[in-house]
């Protein structure tokens, strides 16, 4: 971790040092992350006590063990006041890659999932907040069901965390169009740590209601946790092979709400919260999220003769991409699923935990778009794209396009891989869009229901730096690449690798070889 | 009043009619069909010559179209071009050709098929022709005995018309468009900007055209000896398609039907120079030199096709377990034929190895990407094309140096040479709108029934003029199997504004662009 750095004492002339932190934007979000994950991971065992205690006692153990370490490392460790940009992407890339690493070992360890290949997938599904699962409700503990639903809520979080308050108020950058840099996120995120909390606050509500709704439409105490903690994170986990097909009108209408206003984001939540509805009446994103969802709808119903409620849910499902069905959708038809890839594909707004492309990035794409065909007719055209009423400058709109690029590229690299390994054309094709854009459910091996139990380890392997790459929204994944980009030129710049140089040592290597021979 | 108070002789004046229209518009469609009758006439003479069967087919289109683009031409004249007239211009012409271009296919009743009633005769004409002029490739001709030498030469010469344009060749004709002229060119030729290889446009339309004759002649000669000289038809016509990298051949297994290792290595070389920007090829040939090595997008679009062969040649190899000798040689024609937007297919049969919608999954992808790469800017050849994917790479990887260092001022060089950032800003814009694009084509023809997997391919290819795609509209197979009239015409439409590169159709059809009060005009030189 390049970052680390230790702090002077803080007091000139003073004879008593504070204790020395460890400056560090990724140690310091590892360590929010860890504790919030410590604390669930630790109700998850205390939950499952009376059901499966084995299970039960390990994850209370591990849980309380990674919550004392946050705790104390966060009295160790301090994030820096205005860190790089370089280093916050790098920080997140550490960040999930810490938190499915943990996932991967506790479900391995416990031996919910058998092989480590297996409890990586699992681990990742859970934490980038993908609808795809190994596991099986009937055959796993409580505690393992709900440290499932777990991740998914921490994944969730932490998504909705750096979107709302790493990049825009760390970074005071409007390069990823976080549009908590415009006037209507400045109530919510004053400041870093306010922000942080607030959105804790609100997630931790929301969440609340959820599962007091799914309570009051009749399920059990930890199918209201699993499915409510699966639609506030976007996650679409439910523990079971039918999704929410089998569960009564009341509990999917409420997982419809719940998914909406998932989609929608946490600064919708905010507003209503706040009792606020004239920003939700101006905002542009929100609005043109409705029009899609209904546009959606209508598509799908009036083609193919659908009814109005499933097609409803199923195009939230997938614009927020939570991943939750009510019915084997993949079965609907060619058009259909085309519209819900799109949909999906488009995602959800921005500031949510949901992922997409984002409605917001769509929308000013697509008035870049426009823009660019006003000046094919007139060449001295000055084209503003707006975001509420803010103009974006060039390079705004440069950045965009190339996260829409890369956002391709990643689909396209996913595809390839997944057909390599074995997945049909179109189930690779479905399968990369749905991995990437976090939704999950995909037509062809996986299916309308996110199981992966009919697809190959190579395959479930694929789906995991595709998951990841897609959770991270993209930037992460371009500053890794330009990481390892810098660390090649470096390693040039100081003659300790060229190409040249690798042939050399390979030919040596060969030769010793066959000499040995 | 000459001296001498003797009054001055009126010289006869050109008709009343002559020239009373100024429509730049109507002038330039004028010629373009004008042109297209001269080729239908071409080939209702050779149809005299064999079969007989379409000759009044063809002669009767030959009048017609000659008879409208001769008045056309003769009543309008040029006139001074502005923005939104350029773009109609290019796009309303190739709309009406491609219409006019269907007339001998459906005079000629080359798909009264049993049971396909008038309707389905003229979208399957339409397509067909669509196909032709944009030199894609797709078909949905079954019987390939029936129609007469003629017929099938005039549908090879719709491939060369549509490869080098109609408009090209109208501005060749016409000396005197000017400015206007070059935006005319730089709106139908495929590419980012058009080169200008002298200072007179017209004589820059007029080299192009030389070159492609050229190209025309020089594969009509190797294919010819490749072939073991058996059939100098065969030859001309395989040329038309080599030169536009089109994809029709007179054969229903196409390349395939030779089964011949000389003629696919004659084909490969011509689809690669097909493929390659025509300017590169006058500078060859007028320099003597060679420049190709010189080119950075020449370097990179060889270097596409000789991964994407290699990971196919493995993928073929080890996950269908074909020889490695037919795997080399399906992978290799096939990646150059896809890659280079032609669509000419060496597949002997369903299931053979050439028949690559058999193909694993991965190989199947990599051809998906080429569909959309596509061949050189300024060449024949349709997709994004290699120069705009470089730039767009080139986006990608400043977006990942702008995440370590948010003000450092990136420039992208290509080459020696800087790109400017309203190319940069174009680039991605198109590539944007081609994403749409492909979007809404999905959306429109899998809700006209057609199936997932060959939609998304047919779609791409059609964008990407390639011809043959995914699925049941593979190389062995069909269009009219695979899509509904309604789809095949969504098609058809999506060749035209493929081949066109989006913007003229879309700019001739959006309606603010009518709306737009501040456009600029181009002076009149």
């Amino acid at each position: 971790m390049g970052g680390l750095r230790r702090t002077r004492p803080l007091l000139p002339g003073s004879t008593e040092r504070p204790p020395a932190r460890v400056v560090s934007w990724a140690l310091a979000s590892i360590v929010d992350a860890g504790l919030v994950l410590g604390v669930a991971t630790m109700l998850c065992g205390l939950a499952g006590i009376g059901d499966d205690n084995a299970d039960a006692v390990a994850f209370t153990c591990v849980g309380a063990v990674l919550a004392a370490l946050a705790a104390v490392a966060r009295r160790r460790v301090a994030p820096p006041e205005q860190p790089g940009t370089g280093r916050v992407f790098a920080g997140i890339g550490f960040l999930w890659t810490a938190l499915v690493l943990f996932g991967t070992v506790l479900y391995a360890g416990t031996g919910s999932l058998a092989r480590l290949d297996d409890a990586l997938v699992e681990s990742a599904a859970g934490f980038t907040t993908t609808s795809l699962t190994l596991l099986d409700a009937a055959e796993v503990s409580r505690s393992v069901l709900l440290f499932r639903a777990a991740t998914s809520w921490v994944g969730g979080l932490t998504a909705v965390w750096i979107g709302v308050v790493t990049l825009p108020v760390v970074l005071r950058s409007t390069a990823l169009i976080g549009y908590t840099t415009g006037r209507r996120g400045l109530d919510l995120v004053p400041s870093a740590s306010t922000g942080r909390r607030r959105v804790l606050i609100l997630y931790s509500g929301f969440t609340a209601a959820c599962v007091i709704a799914y309570l009051l439409t009749g399920l059990g105490v930890t199918e209201a946790l699993v499915v409510g903690l699966g639609t506030v994170s976007t996650g679409g986990f439910t523990g079971r092979a039918d999704s929410l097909a089998g569960y009564g009108g009341a509990t999917q209408a409420v997982a419809g709400a719940g998914m909406f206003l998932a989609g929608a984001g946490i600064f919708v939540i905010w507003w209503i919260a706040r009792g606020r509805l004239r920003p939700l009446w101006r905002s542009q994103e929100l609005r043109t999220f409705v029009v899609l969802l209904v546009a959606a709808t209508a598509a799908m119903a009036l083609h193919r003769g659908i009814g109005w409620g499933e097609a409803g849910f199923m195009a939230v499902s997938a614009m927020s991409t939570t991943g939750f069905a009510v019915v084997d959708w993949t079965a609907w038809g060619t058009a259909t699923t085309v519209i819900l890839l799109v949909a999906a594909g488009i995602g959800s707004m921005m500031g949510s935990a949901g992922g997409g492309m984002r409605v917001m990035r769509v929308q000013l794409l697509m008035g870049s778009a426009g823009g660019e065909l006003r000046r094919q007719l007139d060449p001295y055209a000055v084209v503003l794209v707006r975001r509420n009423d803010e103009a974006l400058s060039q390079r705004t709109l440069d950045r965009l396009g190339g996260h829409q690029v890369a956002y391709v590229v990643l689909v396209g690299v996913g595809a390839l891989l997944l057909g390599v390994s074995g997945v049909s054309l179109l189930g690779s094709v479905w399968g990369s869009v749905s991995a990437v854009t976090t939704f999950g459910p995909a037509v062809g091996e996986i299916g309308a229901f996110g199981l992966l139990d009919g697809v190959d380890r190579a395959e479930r392997l694929a789906l995991v730096p595709l998951m990841m790459g897609g959770r991270m929204s993209v930037p992460p994944v371009l500053a890794g690449v330009g990481l390892v980009m810098n660390w090649y030129k470096a390693a040039v710049r100081r003659g300790r690798f060229s190409v040249r140089l690798a042939s050399r040592r390979l030919e040596a290597l060969v030769e010793s070889r066959s000499g040995d021979g | 009043m000459a001296s001498g108070g003797v009054p001055e002789a009126t010289p006869a004046g050109p008709s009343p009619l002559r020239d009373w229209f100024a429509s730049t518009t109507l002038h330039i469609l004028g010629i373009a069909l004008a042109a297209v009758s001269l080729g239908m006439l071409a080939c209702a003479l050779l149809e005299a010559a064999t079969s007989r069967r379409d000759t009044l087919a063809l002669g009767a289109s030959a009048l017609v179209a000659g008879a409208a683009g001769g008045l056309l031409w003769y009543l309008t004249r040029p006139s001074a071009i502005r923005k939104r007239d350029i773009f109609a211009t290019v796009a309303w012409t190739w709309i009406l050709t491609t219409v006019v271009g269907a007339l001998p296919f459906m005079l000629a009743g080359t798909f009264a098929v049993p049971g396909a009633g008038f309707v389905e005769q003229v979208v399957n004409s339409v397509f067909e022709s669509a196909s032709g002029f944009s030199a894609s490739g797709s078909t949905v001709l079954t019987d390939f005995e029936s129609p007469g030498r003629g017929l099938m030469m005039y549908r090879q010469l719709t491939h060369w018309y549509g490869g080098m344009g109609v408009v090209v060749l109208a501005v060749a004709v016409l000396p005197f468009l000017g400015v206007g002229g070059l935006e005319l060119i730089t709106a139908e030729a495929p590419g980012t900007t058009s080169d200008r290889l002298t200072p007179r446009v017209s004589e820059t339309a007029r080299r192009l055209w030389m070159v492609y004759i050229g190209f025309t002649a020089c594969a009509t000669v190797a294919f010819f000896a490749a072939d073991g000289f058996s059939s100098l038809y065969d030859a001309v016509a395989h040329a038309f398609t080599l030169a536009a990298t089109g994809g029709f051949s007179v054969h229903a297994d196409s390349i395939g039907h030779y089964d011949s290792v000389a003629v696919e290595t004659v084909v490969i070389v011509f689809m690669v120079l097909g493929g390659t920007s025509f300017s590169l090829h006058w500078r060859a040939v007028t320099t003597g030199r060679v420049p190709y090595h010189r080119n950075s997008e020449f370097r990179s679009y060889l270097g596409v096709l000789a991964v994407a062969s290699a990971v196919i040649v493995i993928l073929v190899w080890l996950e269908n377990g074909l020889p490695l000798g037919s795997a080399i040689r399906g992978a290799v024609f096939t990646v150059v034929s896809l890659g280079t937007s032609t669509g000419l297919s060496n597949a002997t049969g369903s299931g053979s190895p050439g028949d690559y919608v058999t193909w694993v999954a991965g190989a199947q992808l990599v051809l998906l990407f080429l569909m959309v790469v596509g061949g050189c800017t300024g060449s024949t050849s349709g997709g994004i094309k290699v120069k705009r994917m470089q730039v767009l790479g080139l986006v990608m990887l400043r977006s990942v140096q702008h995440s370590q260092t948010p003000r450092a001022v990136i420039p992208i060089r290509l080459g020696r040479d800087t790109v400017s950032e309203n190319v940069v800003s174009r680039v991605a814009g198109f590539f944007l709108l081609h994403f749409l694009l492909v979007i809404a084509g999905l959306l429109a023809v899998t809700a006209l029934g057609g199936e997932l997997e060959t939609s998304l391919g047919s779609v791409v290819s059609a964008l990407g003029n390639m011809g043959p795609a995914l699925g049941e509209a593979g190389p062995t197979s069909n269009y009219a199997v695979a899509f509904s009239q309604p789809a095949r015409l969504v098609l058809a439409l999506l060749m035209i504004i493929g081949r066109l590169e989006i913007l003229p159709i879309l700019l001739a059809v959006v309606p603010y662009v009518y709306r737009a009060k501040d456009l600029t005009r181009v002076a009149r030189r």
